[in-house]
């Protein structure tokens, strides 16, 4: 054996070794978690969470409240809800935290939800107590609208812009509106849910007349020229590009683009109404009771003068830009008007919920695509 | 050289001049229930078919799994085929048709330029190939979008791109996207094939007066494996696509099957049964590719590599003609590859790319700080990010190991029923998109006998595991099924003659000729893996965030510089562990197997 050999199979060795040590480090991601499923290490809370600001939440309350695990399955809402149909009669979710309250009004209808989960020691502002349902399943930990209307303030001034949403499908408007699919948008169907609502005239019963009166409405929008892109991101984009002047998105989309310096010209103007976003938080009724229990501690955290600090400084230029529910509670930062500046209304999540679906194809396939 | 193409093997029951009774064909059926067999299918079960066939269970009996009322209905069915889904289905059977021919024409035209003749830079083209294949379409789509947009990277040097813009967010798009992101699965195959088709082919033919055409035409026809394995995959990673689906079709409102079945599911409820039949019309779209593959290669043996295959013979190009041909290449490859890695890379530099500026382009470092000092607390890139290391080396390796195996049962000869059914089974699940498994994994793993009586792993990391492992499989089978159907059976049975146990034999023989393919496969999972968002986004543990998930959530948080910044960070790291693993291969493998280990893949 030459001396070259010897030094060749040394470095072999070594390389070999080291290979193996990476997988054997690797390995133990396998035998790790099948601990923790099997419920060695005690029970857990899993957060089913699409805001901005959950992991932060989540590490605070575990920093003060040991000795019970809360984990957080964070993603974007259509994803978590794509999971919680799936798992069906099964659940693995403790806690579901995302934006628009339709999906928890259907998980109710279905018994998922833990009645009088809102925590008891908590003053709600008017509009945050306006969307609490009367079984009490639900809790509106913050509120953001949809239906702002966002504009470039260096391509169209404010002095230009309309007052009424009617006002948009006229022909000074013509090709300079944008908004989001809902399809992909989680917040754009409580939008066109709240305006087929509002224009309607919906009260109660029958929901015909509103569809019809606000499929009108996005026709006309349509004819006029309405450019539909997917979600917050590309349609901000449109109106960057000057392919649009102004779009009507989620408010904190907007606040959040000027905050973080992508949009500084980016404007927000609230019409005649806008929609009320609550972000929503709801307790799994088909979890063991220690987790039930954990979950309203959790939920309760969360509505604490602590647990909102945290919610406000977890994602400072995105889901952080929200109106508080609370009494005494103040907004994040000074670029949030007060509510009453937005004319928020409420849709009733148990009627128009149902009618997602339907909405959202009909626009997919007349207005997105028509 | 020891090279023959056999006569066609029967494929009936009893093969011919054979009884029933004969030894020989008992012990045929012996083999063909062995334990080994039933071990791969039960682990096939568990991985692909019981997830998968959970999900389209759903097409005619939403009951199932408690998605509706009705234990059997055809209604779905009817649903799935009008309107926007209807044409969905339609544009993607033909956009992957055209992407499959176009691919495998431009891939055979490279591999042959690259391998067969003196063309310059060649080895740094095969580089080329990889970081083609490693590049998600999402992230291709993202760099055209943001050299082509207007007030984008282009335009910030002063070219006006706004006419391109426009062509290009259409068909015309989707198919140069989608050509380029399967030519790399193409090339590969071929150059394999290729490399075992010794100069003696061509000498014959033109020995026997052939004009140069007739000798393509006499000896393409031997690497039809490679080619029609080649145009199957590249149809069904096609039809299984939704990166391009849901970016360059949503936006230039073309639709595709795979953004339909997206769609179906995106709302709440979601549609679970209509998008099981776009996802049974998906599998069962590669069907006709795989069948006439399947013909063709069970016809006869292509079995041309042995211990004793001569290195090919390189044609020379006058000095003009080397010039004109490698600036071709070059172009290509600045087309389909630097353009978009340009475009998405310049974009993590420019302030506010896309965004009318009175003040001209300002370049920024802006998003790069921002990876370090995330905006959203807890959202690190890091921890993910060393996550999905471990996460892709134990897929890549996992799926190695089983892919081998695998591609060992899909070319043998004499197989009956199960190698057919495997061959179907494995290609049609390379039409599966990334959601159907992960809402699959759901459905079955979370039933409670399977996680009280079979294995209790939902919402753990070797679920996750296992369903990455799933969706690279069927992809790297077919990768592999190439290279092993062109090793002459002759050189284990030797190795067997001598004393050698089958592991022995497989290690001195095979192994050695594989080493460089194993190399790239494990490589293309591993990469793969980082950047697969769709399972992980369904499947990944509470907490254990891969790092896909975090660069998403950037992505939907109107942090989209940050997010992009992360993107071309995690593909940095993707490129280093590429050159480790290569360095690595050199220093502990002996120079034999890096000469003679497939160097139709040669870096």
């Amino acid at each position: 054996m030459t001396l070259s050999n010897i030094a060749r199979g040394a470095v072999r060795s070594r390389v070999g070794a080291v290979v193996l040590a990476a997988s054997v480090a690797s390995l133990s991601l396998i035998a790790v978690p099948a601990v923790s499923a099997n419920g060695a290490q005690g029970p857990t809370l899993v957060v089913y969470s699409a805001q901005g600001y959950d992991s932060a939440v989540v590490k605070a309350y575990n920093a003060t409240h040991p000795g019970f695990t809360v984990t957080l399955n964070d993603n974007s809402t259509g994803p978590l809800l794509q999971q919680i149909q799936a798992e069906g009669n099964h659940p693995k979710w403790g806690v579901l935290w995302v934006d628009g309250a339709t999906a928890f009004a259907a998980l109710d209808l279905k018994g998922m939800l833990v009645k009088n989960s809102v925590p008891k020691n908590v003053k709600f502002n008017a509009l945050g107590a306006a969307n609490i349902p009367a079984d009490r399943s639900f809790t509106p930990a913050s509120l953001t609208v949809t239906g702002a209307l966002c504009y470039d303030s260096s391509q169209i001034s404010a002095s230009q812009l309309p007052s009424t949403w009617a006002q948009l499908a006229e022909p000074a408007y013509q090709g300079l509106l944008g908004m989001n699919d809902p399809a992909q948008s989680g917040p754009t169907f409580p939008m066109i849910a709240g305006a087929m609502s509002f224009l309607g005239h919906y009260k109660k019963g029958s929901t015909a007349h509103a569809l019809s009166v606000g499929k009108s409405f996005f026709t006309s929008l349509s004819k006029n020229g309405l450019v539909v892109n997917a979600t917050n991101g590309p349609t901000i984009g449109a109106i960057q590009s000057q392919q649009i002047k102004m779009a009507m998105i989620q408010s904190s989309a907007c606040y959040g683009s000027k905050l973080n310096g992508s949009f500084p010209t980016l404007a927000v103007k609230y019409l005649n109404f806008s929609v009320a976003l609550p972000g929503v938080i709801g307790i799994d009724a088909k979890m063991p009771p220690a987790v039930r229990a954990e979950a309203a501690k959790f939920v309760a955290y969360v509505m604490s003068p602590r647990g909102q600090h945290v919610m406000q400084t977890g994602d400072p230029q995105g889901d952080s830009l929200f109106w508080p529910t609370i009494v005494g509670e103040k907004p994040a930062n000074k670029i949030i008007p007060p509510l009453a500046s937005a004319h928020a209304i409420t849709i009733n999540p148990y009627v128009w919920g149902p009618l997602e679906s339907q909405i959202n194809t009909w626009f997919d396939s007349s207005i997105a695509n028509g | 050289m020891a090279i023959t193409i056999l006569n066609a093997p029967d494929l009936d029951e009893t093969p011919r001049g054979e009884s029933a009774l004969s030894p020989s064909y008992r012990h045929d059926r012996r083999r063909r229930f062995s334990p080994g067999g039933v071990a791969i299918w039960i682990a096939l079960t568990l991985l692909i078919i019981a997830p998968v066939m959970s999900f389209l269970a759903l097409s005619v009996s939403p009951r199932m799994f408690q998605q509706g009322s009705e234990w059997f209905t055809t209604k779905f069915i009817g649903q799935a085929f009008q309107g926007y889904t209807g044409r969905g289905i339609f544009d993607s059977l033909w956009v992957s048709t055209l992407v499959s021919l176009l691919a495998v024409s431009i891939a055979t035209t490279l591999a042959w330029m690259i391998h067969r003749t003196n063309v310059g830079g060649r080895r740094m083209w095969a580089v080329m190939m990889w970081l083609l294949l490693l590049m998600p379409t999402w992230m291709m789509t993202l760099g055209w979008s943001d050299l082509l947009q207007p007030f984008g990277a282009a335009q910030a040097v002063g070219i006006n791109t706004r006419y391109l813009y426009h062509e290009f967010f259409g068909p015309m798009g989707i198919v140069i996207v989608l050509t380029a992101a399967a030519l790399p699965f193409a090339y590969f195959i071929i150059s394999a094939g290729l490399q075992g088709l010794g100069p003696e082919y061509e000498d014959a033919a033109r020995i026997h007066g052939a004009s140069r055409f007739l000798t393509i035409r006499t000896v393409l026809p031997i690497i039809a494996p490679a080619l029609l394995s080649a145009i199957a995959i590249s149809f069904a990673e096609t039809m299984s696509d939704f990166g391009v689906a849901y970016t360059l079709g949503y936006h230039s409102h073309f639709p595709m099957a795979t953004y339909a079945l997206f769609n179906a599911i995106a709302n709440y409820p979601a549609n679970f049964s209509v998008a099981a039949v776009i996802a049974v019309v998906l599998i069962l779209s590669v069907v006709p590719p795989i069948a006439l593959q399947s013909k063709v290669m069970r016809s006869r043996s292509y079995a041309v590599l042995s211990g004793r295959t001569k290195p090919p013979r390189r044609r020379e190009f006058t000095p003009r003609g080397r010039v004109a041909a490698t600036a071709v290449v070059a172009l290509f490859f600045f087309v389909v590859l630097g353009v978009p890695v340009l475009g998405a890379v310049g974009g993590s530099f420019i302030s506010n790319l896309g965004a009318y500026s009175a003040s001209g382009v300002h370049l920024t470092m802006r998003y790069y700080t921002q990876v370090f000092n995330p905006s959203i607390t807890g959202k690190s890139l890091f921890a993910p990010l060393l996550l999905s290391n471990q996460l892709g080396l134990i897929v890549a390796t996992g799926t190695g190991f089983l892919a081998v195996i695998l591609a060992r049962r899909l070319v043998a000869s004499r197989g009956g029923w199960s190698q057919r059914v495997t061959d179907i089974f494995l290609l049609g699940s390379v039409a599966v998109p990334g959601v159907v498994l992960g809402v699959g994994y759901i459905f079955f793993y979370n039933l409670p006998f399977v996680s009280n009586n079979v294995v209790n792993i939902y919402k753990t990391l070797p679920l996750l595991m296992l369903a990455l492992v799933a969706s690279a499989l069927p992809g790297q089978t077919r990768f592999m099924a190439g290279p092993v159907s062109q090793i002459q059976p002759s050189l284990g049975e030797a190795a067997r003659v001598h004393g050698a146990g089958r592991l022995r034999s497989w290690r001195t023989t095979n192994l050695p000729l594989m080493s460089r393919v194993l190399l790239w496969g494990w490589l293309l999972t591993f990469t793969k893996t980082i950047s697969e968002l769709a399972i992980a986004q369904i499947l990944y543990p509470p907490s254990q965030e891969p790092a896909s998930v975090t660069i998403q959530s950037y992505l939907a948080n109107f942090e989209s510089g940050t997010g992009t910044a992360m993107t071309v960070m995690t593909l940095v790291e993707m490129l280093a562990v590429i050159g480790v693993a290569m360095l690595i291969y050199r220093l502990v493998t002996p120079r034999g197997w890096r000469r003679i280990g497939w160097s139709g893949v040669r870096s």
